[in-house]
């Protein structure tokens, strides 16, 4: 596709997150009060609430499971191809801790409920990836 | 919150009106908007220059890059306030409700309004813009601030934002989209019978929606309401003073609102925060009011996105949880059925067109008034206008006579 995706803007409080990815890790906010990981980091701790949370960036294991998933076939934003299938994935680390990724198994990728993923990047511009999943070998 | 509402009864909903409801309106919204809130000031048998309350929620809910232009996309209750002031008002209080459940929001600060003193007569209006072009579709090449989280991903939108729970009912609970289209079979049938509905005289059949295009697994087109220009205008005061105005007046009994989830990635909605906090909020306005669901004659469940539909129906406790996709499909909810709950009797935004609340708001207010016409129900002593996702919107309690 000739148009480009959207590109995250880095701030400050997301910043280690971006250079962790473009490093192809997963790198999640940590309050250094509580110690629980938080998916996105505000100003405050939503566990604990401090206002001074002090989030370190601790990398992940990368692997997580499906707790739903849909398949976009008309996008709102430029530069992505249709369809394509979004997983919600709980990580391992922690109980509701979720986040939302491309599953790069394509559309009709074999995904169910509690499914295990790993995750894994696209790089949309120099220096800038994404974090995705693919399925992994499913156990259960 | 503690206990029972202290305003319980205290403030009724006096007159109304309403804009056709058109996918693009020949005239500008703000011209829609000032028109409709003239009728409904007559319609409750006052002036404008009694008017000294304006309450609205002016939210454009588009992910898109319209802009908000007041009195062309969005009416501001300041934008309406300068229009009643070349009719001689002069509203005190004027104030817009910032959050999702726009109506039951908009009513619980105008309820307070009138209960507090703060105004004898409220103006609240909703007024809906459809834009031209797509409504949705968004051109940025940049995602920054809570937008970085998702975008990139290529998570965006409210139709992702419901197709995640939605999925989830489906793959928890085995429902399937063909139950789903008793949910839009009922919205249109009721909303083909409303003359100012977009889909007057417009039936739809389950065929027809299973083969309408999928926009997000499982949400196909049907499935969303459609976005339309439209205006909804209520006028409320105190019990006492609507006494001796022509219309007989509604209640309000109390409101709830749902419970803040955790936080979580902008517009990820998942079923257990949707259920859970909705649970609460249905639990909260019970209490709020004193009367329990099975004293309801019309709860009028919100259905902006099909879903939305099951999830009020089993929060307000109206069937088991997980059974509302079953409890649908096999006539639970036909308002031409006597012994069926008349759940989207107000045809709904699946069947009006993107009026978020409104069409739960009015026909408590039709029903509950005696002004339904030949729609009119024989029980219609309580109603419930639901607006929204159980977790973020809220609920608002309507009786025929003072609690």
């Amino acid at each position: 596709m000739s148009e480009s995706r959207p590109v995250p803007v880095p701030d400050e409080l997301s910043a280690p997150y971006w250079a962790a990815a473009a490093r192809h890790e997963l790198a999640i906010a940590r309050c250094s009060r509580c110690g629980s990981l938080v998916i996105p980091p505000g100003q405050a701790c939503p566990q604990c609430g401090s206002t001074d949370p002090q989030y370190a960036y601790k990398t992940m294991s990368g692997q997580g499971i499906v707790r739903s998933w849909t398949v976009i076939r008309q996008s709102f934003l430029p530069g992505f191809d249709v369809p394509f299938l979004l997983v919600d994935v709980e990580l391992a680390e922690q109980p509701e801790l979720r986040i939302i990724g491309r599953l790069l198994d394509g559309p009709d990728a074999p995904v169910r409920i509690g499914a295990p993923v790993t995750v894994a990047f696209e790089r949309v511009a120099d220096d800038v990836s994404v974090p995705a999943f693919t399925l992994a070998v499913d156990t259960a | 919150m503690s206990g029972q509402f202290a305003a319980a009864g205290k403030v009724a909903i006096a007159g109304y009106a309403h804009s056709m409801i058109e996918r693009h309106a020949a005239r500008p919204l703000g011209a829609l908007a000032a028109d409709t809130a003239r009728a409904a000031i007559a319609d409750a048998g006052i002036g404008p220059r009694d008017i000294d309350g304006i309450v609205t929620a002016a939210l454009f809910p588009t992910a898109g890059a319209h802009a908000a232009q007041d009195g062309v996309a969005v009416v501001t209750a300041d934008w309406m306030a300068g229009q009643l002031a070349a009719l001689g008002a002069e509203p005190g209080y004027v104030c817009g409700f910032q959050g999702i459940g726009q109506m039951p929001g908009a009513v619980a600060i105008a309820v307070n309004a009138i209960a507090a003193g703060a105004a004898d007569y409220v103006l609240l209006y909703r007024a809906l813009h459809n834009p031209p072009g797509s409504y949705h579709a968004n051109p940025m090449r940049q995602a920054a601030g809570d937008l970085q989280w998702t975008a990139p991903a290529g998570f965006f939108g409210p139709l992702a934002m419901i197709a995640l729970p939605y999925n989830e009912y489906l793959q928890r609970y085995g429902a399937t989209r063909e139950e789903m289209a008793a949910v839009l079979v009922e919205a249109r049938k009721n909303g083909a019978r409303l003359p100012w509905s977009y889909w007057h005289k417009r039936p739809l059949t389950a065929q027809e929606y299973l083969a309408a295009p999928m926009l997000a697994d499982p949400v196909g087109r049907l499935d969303c309401d459609l976005p339309v220009d439209g205006v909804a205008a209520f006028i409320l005061t105190s019990a006492d003073r609507a006494r001796d105005l022509p219309n007989k007046p509604v209640y309000v009994a109390g409101y709830a609102s749902g419970r803040q989830p955790r936080r979580r990635l902008p517009l990820h909605w998942p079923l257990d925060d949707i259920m859970g906090a909705g649970t609460q909020l249905a639990t909260d306005l019970w209490k709020h009011t004193g009367i329990g669901p099975g004293q309801v004659d019309l709860p009028q469940v919100y259905d902006g996105f099909s879903p939305f539909a099951w999830f009020w129906l089993e929060v307000l406790g109206l069937c088991p949880p997980g059974e509302a996709h079953r409890f649908v499909a096999s006539g639970g909810i036909d308002s031409d059925d006597p012994a069926a709950i008349p759940a989207l009797s107000s045809g709904g935004a699946l069947g009006n067109g993107r009026m978020h609340g409104v069409p739960q708001m009015l026909e408590s207010y039709l029903q509950l008034s005696g002004r339904a016409g030949q729609r009119q129900r024989a029980r219609a002593a309580v109603a419930v206008a639901c607006q929204s996702s159980p977790h973020y919107g809220g609920a608002v309690m309507y009786t025929a006579e003072r609690t």
